[in-house]
């Protein structure tokens, strides 16, 4: 485990990490650990920034998402080896030596609280190809006028559809529908009901 | 110069294929349908720039009809004043353009709206039902899933594919919102 935090290079992100105000961070590592064992449906990477930034801290999305993978990576290898936590907090500090010792405390505080009621099967990974549907934002809307036609008149609805991807990472997904697509659409997901109740 | 020409002559067919090419350029997106093509296939006998001042003026004039999206009542008062004025249509011609209109209307109309669909929309979807049979937890083995795949883009541009799971529990909020939304769409046809 040692040798595959290294891998993915964990002391990078080790200076990153210690930007991050420690309640911040515990509700990071709250958010992981409560994906890992099924309770929410993903990490809501994107709102944490926000309101870490909104704090005064500067860190982007990208970066808080490199850094939640590895702890996600961190938990989950933890649980496959049945890691106890000091033995958890060993490894750790045998892979990174940078890493701030509030993140440390944060770690081992979540992993034993929480650790253990963690399961992973060995076909975990295979399972995550396709994304979780979260929940749908919409509105219907008219396009009166445009440039090459002063009478649209044309409704259509714009939906968003919020999903967790197989990482974890929830975001959002914003298309538009004609009436007759959406009228499909609704169809769709009818007889979609319908088979899952009959199986 | 020569004295002018006579005009060409009016029977419906030449003029109904004029039409019908400057829709197909200028609405479906055809773009080989030149003028001088359209001259040669439909007005031999007319002179270039008589052609073009013909082309102009049926052109100009589907533009007003197509931009408003005329109904048969607004059509027929504006075809009527251009009979009147000077230097517009005769009624033979009004009678080909009202006929050629009340049948690509839709068709043109679709193509305008879709020349202002800039967003992601929907273009494709397809579904299956799958059972689960292995999972990280244990209760949900043997619990029936859809898979949807919804393909999204851009106009003119490469699709994304999202490929999304549902349970059963998933797929009654999907309805129940999509029950709203069907909601506020009748409401809104019913006041329009």
């Amino acid at each position: 485990m040692v040798r595959a935090l290294e891998a993915l290079d964990v002391g990078s992100v080790a200076d990153k990490i210690n930007l991050i105000p420690q309640d911040f961070f515990a509700e990071l590592c709250e958010q992981i650990i409560q994906h890992l064992n099924h309770k929410i449906p993903g990490i809501n990477t994107a709102e944490l920034c926000q309101r870490i930034q909104t704090s005064g801290v500067e860190i982007n999305v990208g970066d808080l998402a490199k850094i939640a993978t590895i702890i996600s990576f961190l938990f989950s290898t933890a649980a496959r080896n049945n890691l106890s936590t000091e033995e958890l907090v060993t490894t750790l500090g045998n892979a990174v030596s940078a890493l701030p010792k509030h993140a440390v405390q944060v770690i081992r505080h979540v992993w034993n609280e929480q650790g253990e009621s963690i399961s992973v099967s060995e076909d975990a990974r295979n399972m995550a190809t396709v994304g979780q549907f979260v929940d749908i934002k919409w509105k219907l809307g008219v396009a009166m006028s445009s440039d090459t036609c002063r009478s649209l008149k044309y409704p259509y609805v714009t939906v968003t559809l919020k999903v967790a991807d197989p990482s974890g990472q929830i975001t959002d997904r914003s298309f538009e529908m004609t009436i007759p697509q959406f009228k499909n659409f609704f169809r769709q997901f009818k007889e979609m009901a319908a088979v899952l109740e009959t199986v | 110069m020569a004295a002018p020409e006579q005009p060409p002559p009016e029977g419906s067919k030449p003029l109904s294929g004029l039409l019908g090419g400057i829709a197909q350029a200028a609405y479906y997106g055809n773009a080989d349908i030149t003028e001088e093509l359209l001259r040669g296939q439909l007005y031999p006998e007319t002179a270039p720039e008589e052609f073009h001042a013909l082309r102009a003026k049926m052109g100009g004039l589907l533009q007003s009809i197509a931009s408003a999206d005329m109904d048969l009542n607004q059509l027929d008062a504006f075809l009527t004043a251009q009979t009147k004025k000077q230097g517009g249509i005769t009624s033979d011609q009004a009678a080909v353009i009202a006929k050629f209109w009340k049948n690509h209307r839709m068709k043109i109309h679709e193509s305008l709206i879709n020349q202002s669909r800039w967003d992601n929309f929907l273009k494709n979807m397809n579904w299956r039902v799958d059972l689960k049979s292995q999972s990280r937890h244990i209760d949900q083995i043997n619990t029936p899933v859809a898979i949807v795949e919804m393909e999204l883009g851009k106009k003119g541009q490469e699709s994304e594919f999202l490929c999304l799971e549902f349970d059963e529990a998933k797929v009654s909020q999907m309805l129940k919102k999509l029950s709203e939304i069907e909601e506020s769409m009748t409401l809104l046809t019913q006041t329009t």
